[in-house]
């Protein structure tokens, strides 16, 4: 794999950037950190994107950041799909962008019985027995 | 000699292995795969979303584990996704406990399509309900869309924030909906824990709530003495000189060849696996595959089209937590309306929509409505705890000309040839699913939401796979008997998905389950009474 050196990384920042720009209160991609620890931190998690990076960075030689993004969105999917994933990716491991957005991860939240079950509250199943059963029965058989 | 060997560790595996071992039948499990490993499950931890694609991936062909095959699907509008390994693709499903209707059973004459069923609803029923309480189902008794009867052992999952404004909608619209069927405990049961809602049931479940049978049937399987061989890729089945088939030839991950002799064999290996080993099986007198005097091994392959519409709200509905699993599903517009302009229908389930890295991704929000850019922070706001999804499942006919074949050049890494599948969507599946889209939408609209979602279609959704070894009664028309049995070979059996002569609307684990529980209490019955291959 080719090491990601600083100008590599460079590269990738100026991508990123156009992928999450600041804004909105938030950071942008590389104010965040997607070219530096946190993409560190995405290749250890995916080793299998480092090569197919690689190759996006190789690609865009001279061209600006905004139509090295736009010319790879139409000719190579895949390779934007991996970029996409690096650059997303490694800002939702920012703790602080996770905090600023409010998402604290794939939380335990028990199932807690409630009394009454959530379904029978303000009537909701009792509308939808009132309307009868909608089954086509066997033929040869009734409906009950 | 063992007395029973199945091949394939999965769902119907599962329900036949340890039935079998409970009746004191010495029975043999080939699997080609491993034990899921569970310390990928990374629910708990930040990097989940983005190590799961690839460590719970649901296409073979991608995920590339040493216990894939090649599905070559260059000739199929949809790919093929299953797991190769203990659970088989309970480990990764989404756990919709669905029973098929009675209409499901019945399509040729009720709608004057395809075929009936060997038998009806009410056959299968008691079925259903000992296969609920076996795997550990949640969900409530009395649903309208079906007929009454006993139901789940656990009460449903929550409706949650999201369930209940759908649901009062439906209520405002006299649209059919029912607290979601899944087989997932809400509560401790046999070797399950209580769910805790981290919506990661599709990536493996870090929690052991989920009713995978790698968790369920086969701890317990093993227990009461099944031998099961991980790493065993079946080759093909043996026959005797009386036409019986005498087991299997197989290959372990070091690439030796072994024997595997039985007096029965069950193919549990999915609507691909299953052809695939019958027409590897081919021999003298049988050139075409084994089973296949009616020509129908591999024919009739169904993969269920799906859908999704997805609606943004403006409140938040916890909307990347929840069962994933279904809150509640919809059957409002399942059966049949001529009016319409097609036959047959789908089933809704209402799902959680994902975290953050889920928010950027082209399913199902689209390309068109791609977050880059200066609106990216925006977007993720509108979409992320805001949104719900209805995932529909469409009933697609059954076509001899959408089908399993064996690959003429590629092979799997024990160096046996691959599948090919050809698949075409029909004209009637583009207008069923095109209708039921559009009704979900305005389902959601009608639940408040300001903006809706139609996913654009994508080839990535063959979850599954039915029909490649019909049932049926006529030997020339199908290749099983409705217990299952080949009609070629009598102590040959299929449990699969592979038997289904329609693929009905429904996620199909429930009525796979059922179908192999009622198979397999009938071999049980017969074989005490079967010769025995020598």
């Amino acid at each position: 794999m080719t090491p990601f050196d600083s100008n590599r990384r460079a590269l990738l920042a100026g991508l990123a950037d156009v992928l999450i720009p600041s804004g909105d209160g938030m950071p942008s991609a590389s104010e965040a950190g997607v070219a530096g620890r946190w993409l560190d931190e995405v290749l250890k998690l995916r080793p299998d994107f480092g090569p197919p990076l690689s190759a996006v960075l190789d690609g865009v030689g001279g061209d600006e950041p905004a139509a090295a993004v736009a010319r790879l969105r139409t000719d190579d999917p895949a390779g934007f799909g991996v970029l996409a994933e690096v650059v997303a990716g490694g800002y939702f491991l920012n703790p602080k962008v996770r905090k600023a957005i409010g998402y604290p991860g794939q939380q335990p939240v028990p199932v807690q019985p409630e009394e009454p079950p959530d379904y029978e509250q303000d009537g909701l199943i009792a509308s939808v027995i009132a309307r009868g059963r909608i089954y086509r029965p066997t033929p040869g058989r009734q409906r009950d | 000699m063992p007395d029973v060997l199945i091949v394939g560790a999965g769902a119907s595996g599962a329900v036949a292995a340890k039935r079998l071992a409970e009746e004191g039948f010495d029975v043999v499990c080939l699997e080609q795969g491993a034990w899921p490993d569970y310390s990928k499950a990374r629910a708990p931890y930040p990097d989940f979303e983005l190590t799961s694609g690839r460590d719970w991936g649901w296409d073979p062909n991608a995920r590339q584990m040493p216990a894939d095959y090649p599905v070559d699907d260059s000739e199929s509008d949809i790919t093929a996704l299953m797991w190769n390994g203990v659970g088989g693709g309970t480990v990764v499903f989404a756990a919709h406990w669905q029973r098929n209707l009675p209409s499901d059973f019945r399509v040729r004459s009720l709608d004057g399509v395809a075929d009936d069923w060997p038998f009806a609803y009410e056959d299968l029923e008691p079925f259903y309900v000992r296969a609920e309480r076996d795997w550990g189902v949640s969900g409530l008794a009395g649903d309208t869309a079906f007929p009454s009867g006993d139901g789940p052992p656990m009460l449903p999952v929550p409706l949650g924030r999201m369930g209940r404004r759908v649901a009062k909608a439906h209520n405002d619209l006299g649209w059919h909906w029912w607290p979601g069927p899944n087989a997932i405990a809400t509560e401790r049961y046999g070797r399950l824990n209580p769910c805790t809602q981290r919506a990661t049931c599709l990536w493996g479940c870090s929690e052991g709530a989920k009713a995978s049978v790698d968790r369920t049937y086969w701890p317990v399987a093993v227990e009461r003495g099944v031998t099961l061989l991980t790493g065993a890729r079946v080759k093909r089945l043996l026959l005797g000189t009386d036409g019986l088939v005498t087991g299997a030839l197989y290959v372990d991950r070091e690439g030796k060849q072994h024997e595997q002799r039985a007096g029965a064999t069950i193919l549990a290996c999915n609507g691909i696996g299953t052809p695939r080993v019958l027409l590897l099986s081919a021999g003298k007198g049988h050139p075409g595959g084994l089973a296949n005097s009616s020509g129908l091994v591999g024919k009739r392959l169904m993969m269920h089209p799906f859908g999704t519409v997805v609606g943004l709200f403006d409140e938040g509905l916890d909307s990347w937590q929840g069962p994933w699993g279904q809150h509640i599903h919809s059957l409002e517009f399942y059966e049949t309306d001529a009016s319409r302009g097609f036959v047959r229908g789908a089933k809704w389930g209402l799902q959680p929509t994902g975290g953050p890295l889920s928010m950027t991704h082209s399913y199902p929000w689209g390309e068109e409505n791609a977050i880059w850019g200066p609106t990216f922070h925006s977007q993720l706001r509108k979409r992320l705890g805001r949104s719900a999804m209805w995932g529909i499942i469409a009933e697609d006919l059954p076509e001899e000309s959408n089908r399993v074949v064996l690959d003429p050049v590629k092979k799997d890494d024990s160096g046996i040839p691959a599948a090919r599948i050809q698949y075409r969507m029909s004209e009637n599946s583009r207008r069923l699913m095109a209708f039921h889209q559009e009704r979900a939408k305005e389902s959601l609209e009608a639940a408040g939401a300001y903006e809706t979602v139609i996913a654009p279609f994508i080839r990535a959704t063959g979850w599954h796979l039915l029909g490649t070894a019909m049932m049926g009664t006529d030997p020339s028309r199908s290749v099983v008997d409705q217990w299952g049995r080949a009609h070629d070979v009598p102590n040959l059996y299929i449990f699969d998905g592979s038997t289904w002569p329609t693929s009905a609307g429904m996620n199909p684990t429930a009525t796979i389950a059922a179908v192999a529980l009622r198979g397999v209490d009938h071999l049980i019955a017969e074989r005490r009474s079967a010769r025995v291959s020598t």
